[in-house]
């Protein structure tokens, strides 16, 4: 291979680097201003999209809040019910089947745009679950008999019996340490 | 510094061995031990491979940040920085596809979907291919080999940018997806003990895996590197006819 060979080669090597990387960044950029500027507002809370109403007219947005205990009625299409964000509630009209953890309080968030009355029209639910995890709380009515004093001391035992592993303070505290 | 393997032959066994060990536990405290959530029920117990797998792609990718660092800085200049950092992102893309495959399956029967445009789903996505990048940069052939590892370690640190991008995602912007249990802003996490546990055993396990995997293909690396001086000596044998010593 002759100097001017190598040179040539080192040249088209580079163009090559050059192109992949202007590539890459164009597609990361449109990427990043096209989906991030839709969605940094991921979704509205309940009062937010009320006070938006007027000026939001048919847009689609996703709208935030909690499932109001026992407003869920099934339709022929989907389901109605209220979302709840503690200081404002909206009816929700939604087509298509709810997913599985859809529950009196769950937080949802309801794609869909506000309707010709005074519901909002929604095509698709999310479930936004918590950052928090644990088990299931022991059911103290169907605890083992005993007197009604006892019974909160038998339902804590029979939560230790059912964890197996350490104690509690174990894991947690090597946690905070980290 | 120039190196031929990572980790002494006793000590990479000793990783091995302890690797399938902590995996078997986290099979068994994962399917078995923990407790079932009480809201998720069972399809939170993907959480026990999508967390490792996430953070362990963080601790790769800060691997080949710091290894590119330390090659970029004239002192500390080794070949052995060049290759852990190439061996390093090719583990973190890895183990960034896992945690957005095991996060899709997660998300289907918890959001009720495979997939949501927010900004940690986006950023992590980002993430998989800027190093996808990154590795796809360190195959183009150079006749500059320090110049090709110096562009190469520029761009490493350009892409380690987003990490802690795709970490505070959930804390700057509103997403679907769920803020921090563990890592929180507050540093108290908010899992049960057992849960907390299991979650601990799967980051063990997958640590454990990755140093040796980390080993292997670093090991690839030198094995590849002396071929191609293999190859360059035998062309040079064919062209002039001298037969060339092999080293």
């Amino acid at each position: 291979m002759t100097q001017t060979d190598a040179t040539a080669k080192a040249r088209r090597t580079r163009t090559v680097a050059a192109a992949v990387v202007c590539g890459l960044t164009v597609i990361v950029g449109v990427v990043l201003v096209v989906v991030l500027s839709q969605n940094v507002v991921y979704y509205r809370t309940v009062s937010e999209a009320v006070h938006d109403r007027k000026t939001q007219g048919g847009d689609r947005f996703r709208l935030a809040g909690a499932v109001v205990p026992g407003s869920r009625q099934p339709t022929r299409n989907g389901v109605n019910f209220e979302v709840t964000d503690g200081t404002n509630t909206v009816r929700v009209v939604s087509q298509g089947d709810p997913p599985e953890l859809f529950k009196d309080s769950a937080p949802v968030l309801c794609e869909g745009r506000w309707g010709s009355g005074l519901t909002f029209d929604s095509d698709r639910i999310l479930i936004r679950h918590g950052a928090k995890y644990t088990p299931p709380k022991v059911d103290t009515k169907h605890a083992p008999k005993a007197t009604e004093g006892e019974a909160a001391g038998h339902a804590v035992s029979t939560v230790r019996a059912a964890e197996p592993g350490p104690e509690r303070p174990g894991p947690q505290g090597q946690e905070r340490e980290l | 510094m120039e190196r031929d393997e990572l980790l002494a032959p006793i000590v990479r066994r000793i990783v091995g061995v302890l690797t399938i060990v902590s995996l078997v536990a986290l099979v068994l405290f994962g399917l078995w031990g923990a407790p079932t959530d009480e809201v998720q029920g069972d399809a939170q117990r993907v959480m026990y491979l999508h967390v490792p797998s996430a953070w362990l792609a963080y601790l790769a990718f800060f691997i080949t940040a710091s290894a590119s660092a330390l090659f970029l800085w004239r002192r500390t200049r080794a070949d052995v920085w060049d290759r852990v950092a190439g061996a390093s992102a090719e583990l973190g893309v890895m183990f960034t596809g896992l945690a957005l495959v095991l996060g899709s399956i997660w998300g289907r029967p918890v959001w009720g979907f495979w997939w949501a445009w927010d900004a940690r789903l986006v950023s992590t996505a980002l993430l998989f291919f800027l190093f996808l990048g990154y590795c796809a940069l360190r195959r183009i052939p150079s006749s500059d080999p320090v110049g090709a590892a110096k562009r190469n370690a520029i761009a490493a640190l350009i892409a380690f940018v987003d990490v802690p991008i795709v970490h505070f995602s959930v804390e700057w912007w509103r997403t679907l997806h769920q803020k921090a249990t563990v890592f929180n802003p507050q540093l108290n996490p908010e899992i049960h003990g057992v849960m907390a546990l299991t979650l601990w055993i799967g980051t063990i396990a997958f640590t454990l895996l990755y140093v040796y995997l980390l080993d292997r293909r670093y090991r690839l690396a030198v094995l590849e590197h002396g071929r191609a001086d293999v190859e360059l000596a035998h062309a040079i044998a064919e062209r002039t006819g001298v037969k060339a010593g092999v080293t």
